[in-house]
């Protein structure tokens, strides 16, 4: 009997080795575990020996189904793992074709850099005031003190659509309005930014219309030491921190004193190199800016004796073509898909 | 303005390079926008003696020359010129030196003699003159100095860019005026002082008048007699040279000088062609006859500022002389002219007649009236020096309303104030003085305020003592006193006092009138750097308002759903108008109209932004970009009346475009276009995310869309949007070969939909029961209308209903259409029944059936 077991544990052992695939392993269970298999069996013998021999052939045969089913067990993992394993190199792709691809849109390169003006202003606790593109002579020359045929009108060459009506060719009407607005000498931090339009030709450095931003604070004790500082701080955090900013005298009827800025040039850091932004300058000039003339505040009912304030206005273009490396004016205006997708 | 270096170093003693003076203009406010080197391409030439001459061991013409060029060592270079003797002094070029001629010299030798430079000739230094051999220098010419320098070739030239405000510095003087603040230096200007030949008098020959007093504020003439005119010295030439006007005799010459010295333009006028004697500034008449010094006959709009004489006007005042009075070779007697015109009518005519002269530019920012007749003695003395005339005795000179000097009162705090400076008072008043503005004190009147400001300033910790006192003062003598000693103590203590100072301007300077003008002179020349920067102090509320931020939303939504922002032109052509198909009687053709187009091609204001977004989409395609998706949020412009009278309306839209594939070419994806219903998705996405709900879509129409594939969103009353396909006939209007689907939108009608406030709703606890319902109705039947049917019958537990499929075709009757639609039921307070939904289902059936005459499929 004995050696009965030994012979079906080493069968069993050599089968179960051999199975190929769990559908045999699970055959060869049946073979020899199942209800009518040959362990079964061989416990049915049982009844055929001695009540002394009886416990002890027990326990051989139960400790033979133990280790069949081990043995089973094992094997069963490690099919498993094996027809596991042919699944997964089936399945190999090629992780170097290009993932799908997205319907992704984009903002105008403009409105991100407006974006990021507004950000650093609104920060600072500016408002953003809008006013008309279609502006008063009123508005848009004489409460800036450029009565008619004043030369610096010159330099702003206008679309007129009467003698008193014109297409607006900076967005400072929109701070006299905003100042008339306000009462009793009330103070403002607000910062413009919108369409303009200049009589100039459609090239790479002039267009007929573009964008410009200008800021205005008034307050009591602004000095010009407080537009240098606003400034500074403006053009290092749309520039990078290492910006440094150059003030130019120059003249513009509604500030005194007046002057032009310049940035560091954020490409070349003014180490030249046949830097194309600077031309080797190592400065942009990016914006005008000044005091607040008294006669503005007057005419917009402010009293100079009492508050005092600064004004800026820089072109958004220009911005956007230094912090973008764009080197030509029209492609802002074209919206060429390619360059639109590049933002 | 132009002006040579030279010129400036006529009266100050200038040390710095050009460049370095060209910055400190540009610093202070007068930018040097080029300079013209001297002698470009002479940088490397110096002059050299020839100390030692030997024929060259292997050429039988060349010769080896030991030059002395002022360094400690000979340089030793070969040359082939046959005019070089030992001991002669010749321009060197060294090596590195690249010259006018092109030649760039560089260390080699020459038949195995070394050569370290080039012994040079006029030609290749670009000097006039013979130039068969090398240039031989005089022989006491100094050596090792730069050729330039030799040659007097160091005048650089300066190009200002003039700001509008600084008319006196259109003048050497006045750059020299400036140039000696920058430069710590007082100018020396010359003596102006005119030797008048007795016998006639300017008064006895000519009469002047000013008719036009509003746009001539002063006139004032000079006669000469006995006139040679021939070409004017060679160092006026040269200076006239410098500034960029060419030399033609003596008295055009000096009638120039003069201008570009002392910024007064001056005319000259042929005596003997002075009908009646008389000049009189005066407005042009009305088509009256202009014969110009140009030979051209222009005719007077009227009104222009004209000299006349008793017959006719002799020239446009300021802008261009008259061509009978002009100077000849035959001109014996010479009036001068020197005058004052009002600059607005100066520029109004010189823009008419388009004439922009040196003489009308520097009327436009204003001469100086007070330096006419300084102007007439400088022109008669430099005249006289050559001997060209015999002055009259006088000067004719008619100055109705002689201008007052202007004085401002200001106290250096006010200046310090303004920049948010602390200079010294020593530091401010020096700055004034030397740009010429005479500086007195003033016995201020001061107010009660001003004197505790005064006393607050001075002593912080007493100034509310002093608030106090001072208002229960009665006594004003008392505040004035108090005021004085207080500012008195300042200054003592070497504080900025209070001492309220009048500066009297220059009568050069037109600019200067305020107060905070003059903290302009002190901030420019101290210079802009030295302004210690802060922030303004004190916070305040920022932000965007409401429809801004509904704005910005718009355009982050959009962008996210694939669609790529455009800005355009708010211009727009009535041709557009035709290929929008827009119908003759629509409001939209009354477009605002610009004056002065720049070209024919805008000559309007846009109505719609299709007109817009379909030009951009016209240019992408004809670029080869035919995938296209482009949205842009703009104003269009509407007149309140027509011709315009007042400012157009100015109205918010929203405009979207797609054309071209549906997905990026990939390949994972494939070909397919977008339709019709990825236009609309993107609207009803946007929509959703804009939180405007419960709105209708119907079929509508629009001039420039599809007549069958045109959706009006409604939500009540207003429009949201409008969307479809591009009328096929629009689309070739604009040259786009291709489907093209848009929508349009207005921005505030959007912002006024939004639901106000935002709607949670709690997960379900029970589950939902669907159903579906596939139905066969006529073709034309929209399933808008069915989908509202059935939301109507479907009872308390309708929960939603989806649109899954639409059929057409092979199976079913060809006039019909099959829609199936998933229902969903569900109650918040217990599991639904499959009777309780079947019964809904039922009532669905029933009313779907009634309304469409559906049929169960």
């Amino acid at each position: 009997m004995e050696s009965k077991i030994a012979e079906l544990k080493a069968a069993a052992a050599d089968s179960i080795k051999a199975a190929a695939d769990l559908k045999e392993l699970d055959n060869l269970r049946v073979k020899f575990l199942g209800k009518k298999g040959e362990v079964t069996n061989l416990l049915r013998g049982m009844s055929q020996l001695s009540a002394e021999e009886r416990p002890k052939i027990g326990k051989i045969v139960n400790e033979a189904r133990a280790d069949i089913e081990n043995l089973i067990a094992a094997k069963n993992s490690e099919l498993k793992a094996k027809a596991l394993q042919n699944k997964l190199a089936s399945e190999k792709i090629d992780v170097t074709l290009a993932g799908r691809k997205f319907q992704r849109g984009h903002l105008h390169p403009l409105t991100l850099t407006l974006n990021r003006i507004k950000e650093i202003f609104i920060q600072m606790g500016y408002s953003i005031e809008e006013g008309p593109e279609v502006e008063t002579d009123y508005y848009n020359f004489e409460a800036l003190n450029l009565p008619k045929n004043h030369p610096a009108r010159d330099t702003q060459d206008s679309f007129y659509i009467t003698e008193e009506i014109l297409l607006r060719t900076q967005t400072s009407p929109v701070q006299a309005r905003t100042m008339q607005k306000h009462k009793d000498n009330a103070p403002i931090r607000m910062i413009s930014p919108g369409r303009v339009y200049r009589r100039d030709d459609f090239d790479s450095s002039h267009s007929p219309a573009f964008t410009q931003v200008e800021g205005l604070v008034i307050d009591k004790g602004i000095t010009f030491g407080s537009l240098i500082g606003t400034l500074d701080f403006f053009c290092k955090q749309m520039f990078g921190e290492s910006t440094k900013i150059r003030l130019r005298p120059s003249f513009f009827p509604f500030v005194e004193p007046g002057v032009e800025v310049d940035v560091s040039c954020p490409i070349c850091h003014g180490n030249g190199g046949g830097c194309k932004v600077c031309h080797d300058s190592g400065w942009l000039e990016i914006l005008g800016a000044g005091e607040v003339h008294p006669k503005v505040l007057e005419m917009s009912g402010y009293d100079s004796s009492k508050v005092s304030g600064f004004a800026w206005g820089c072109g958004v273009e220009r911005i956007a073509m230094i912090k973008y490396g764009i080197d030509d004016l029209r492609y802002f205006f074209e919206n060429d898909m390619r360059f639109l997708n590049q933002f | 303005m132009q002006v040579s270096t030279g010129w400036l170093k006529d009266f100050l003693k200038i040390d710095c390079t050009t460049e370095e003076l060209a910055e400190k203009f540009t610093m202070s406010g007068n930018p040097v926008e080029n300079i013209i080197k001297a002698g470009a391409g002479l940088e490397k030439v110096v002059t050299g003696r020839v100390e030692e001459i030997t024929p060259h061991e292997n050429s039988d013409h060349m010769f080896v020359c030991q030059m002395n060029v002022g360094a400690a060592e000979l340089l030793q270079i070969v040359t082939g010129a046959q005019n070089v003797h030992e001991g002669d002094i010749v321009p060197v070029a060294l090596v590195g030196a690249n010259l006018p001629c092109g030649k760039k010299i560089s260390k080699g030798k020459l038949r195995g003699v070394v050569s370290n430079g080039m012994l040079c000739s006029r030609n290749e230094l670009n000097i006039e003159g013979d130039s068969s051999g090398i240039y031989i220098l005089p022989k006491d010419t100094p050596v090792g100095v730069p050729f330039a320098q030799v040659a007097g070739l160091n005048d650089d030239i300066l190009e200002f860019e003039l700001t509008a405000n600084r008319g006196d510095c259109f003048s050497v003087f006045g750059l020299v005026r400036e140039a000696g603040v920058l430069l710590n230096q007082t100018p020396k200007f010359p003596e102006i002082k005119v030797s008048e030949d007795a016998g006639q008098s300017s008064k006895d020959l000519i009469e002047i008048k000013i008719d036009a007093q509003d746009l001539c504020s002063r006139f004032s003439a000079r006669v000469l007699t006995d006139v040679k005119l021939a070409p004017s010295p060679e160092w006026m030439q040269k200076r006239l040279e410098g500034a960029g006007i060419r030399a033609i005799n003596n008295v055009v010459d000096v009638t120039n000088f003069v201008m570009v010295e002392l910024g007064q333009p001056l005319h000259a006028y042929d005596y003997e062609k002075i009908a009646g004697k008389v000049l009189n500034a005066r407005r042009a008449v009305a088509g009256e006859q202009l014969h110009t010094l140009d030979d051209s006959n222009r005719l007077a709009k009227g009104g222009e500022l004209v000299i006349a004489d008793a017959e006719k006007a002799a020239g446009l005042a300021g802008v261009m002389g008259g061509f009978e009075t002009e100077i000849t070779e035959n001109t014996k007697t010479v009036v001068l002219e020197a005058a004052s015109f009002n600059s607005a009518s100066i520029r109004r005519t010189s823009r008419a007649v388009g004439l922009h002269s040196e003489a009308s530019g520097r009327f436009e920012r204003g001469v100086n009236e007070k330096a006419t007749v300084t102007a007439l003695d400088r022109a008669a003395q430099l005249l006289q020096e050559m001997g060209a005339c015999k002055v009259c005795e006088g000067v004719v000179d008619v100055y109705p309303a002689p201008k007052s000097e202007i004085k401002i009162q200001f106290t250096c705090k006010q200046i310090n104030d303004r920049l948010g400076t602390s200079y010294t008072e020593k530091e401010i008043l020096d700055v004034l003085k030397s740009l010429g503005f005479k500086i007195s004190e003033v016995d201020a009147e001061f107010d009660g305020e001003e004197v505790i400001d005064k006393i607050s300033y001075a002593a912080k910790h007493l100034g509310k003592a002093a608030k106090e006192l001072a208002q229960n003062s009665e006594v004003d003598d008392f505040i004035q006193s108090i005021g004085k000693t207080v500012g008195e103590l300042m200054k003592r203590g070497g504080a900025e006092s209070f001492t309220t100072y009048e500066a009297v301007v220059p009568d050069w300077r037109n600019d200067v009138t305020l107060p905070d003008d003059l903290s302009e002179e002190v901030a420019r020349i101290y210079g802009y750097d030295k302004i210690p920067a802060t922030l303004p102090k004190g916070s305040q509320q920022g932000g965007q308002s409401k429809l801004q931020n509904f704005t910005d939303s718009i355009k982050n939504i959009l962008s996210s759903l694939g669609m790529n922002e455009e800005v355009s032109f708010a211009f727009t052509h009535p041709d557009m108008f035709d290929k929008l198909q827009i119908p003759a009687e629509s409001e939209l053709r009354r477009a605002v109209p610009i004056m002065n187009p720049l070209t024919d091609e805008y000559p309007l204001l846009r109505t719609t932004l299709l007109s817009s977004i379909l030009e951009n989409a016209a240019r992408n395609f004809s670029r080869k970009n035919e995938d296209v998706r482009l949205f842009e949020v703009a104003p269009i412009f509407i007149p309140k009346s027509l011709p315009i009278t007042e400012q157009p309306f100015e109205i918010q839209k929203l405009v979207g475009l797609i054309m071209g594939r549906r997905a990026p070419k990939g390949w994972t994806q494939d070909n397919a276009e977008v339709d019709f219903y990825d236009m609309k998705g993107i609207v009803e996405e946007l929509l959703e995310r804009l939180e405007i709900f419960n709105y209708t879509v119907e079929a509508g129409e629009h001039y420039a869309l599809h007549p069958g594939k045109t959706a009006i969103f409604k939500k009540g009353r207003e429009i949201l949007a409008t969307v479809g396909e591009v009328h096929p006939a629009v689309a070739e209007n604009l040259g786009i070969n291709k489907k093209v689907f848009v929508f349009e939108s207005d921005v505030e009608t959007l912002m006024k939909c939004t639901a106000k406030k935002f709607n949670f709703e709690n997960l379900p606890k029970y589950p939902a029961i669907s159903r579906d319902l596939a139905i066969l109705v006529n073709l034309d039947t929209a399933a808008g209308e069915v989908e509202k049917v059935i939301k109507k019958s479907a009872g308390k537990f309708f929960k939603e209903v989806t649109l899954f499929d639409v059929y057409t075709g092979e199976r079913i009757d060809a006039a019909k259409k099959s829609l199936a639609f998933n229902i969903k039921f569900q109650s918040n307070e217990r599991t639904l029944t499959d009777e309780e939904a079947d019964a809904a289902f039922k009532e669905i059936l029933a009313a779907v059936e009634k309304t469409f005459d559906a049929k169960l499929r």
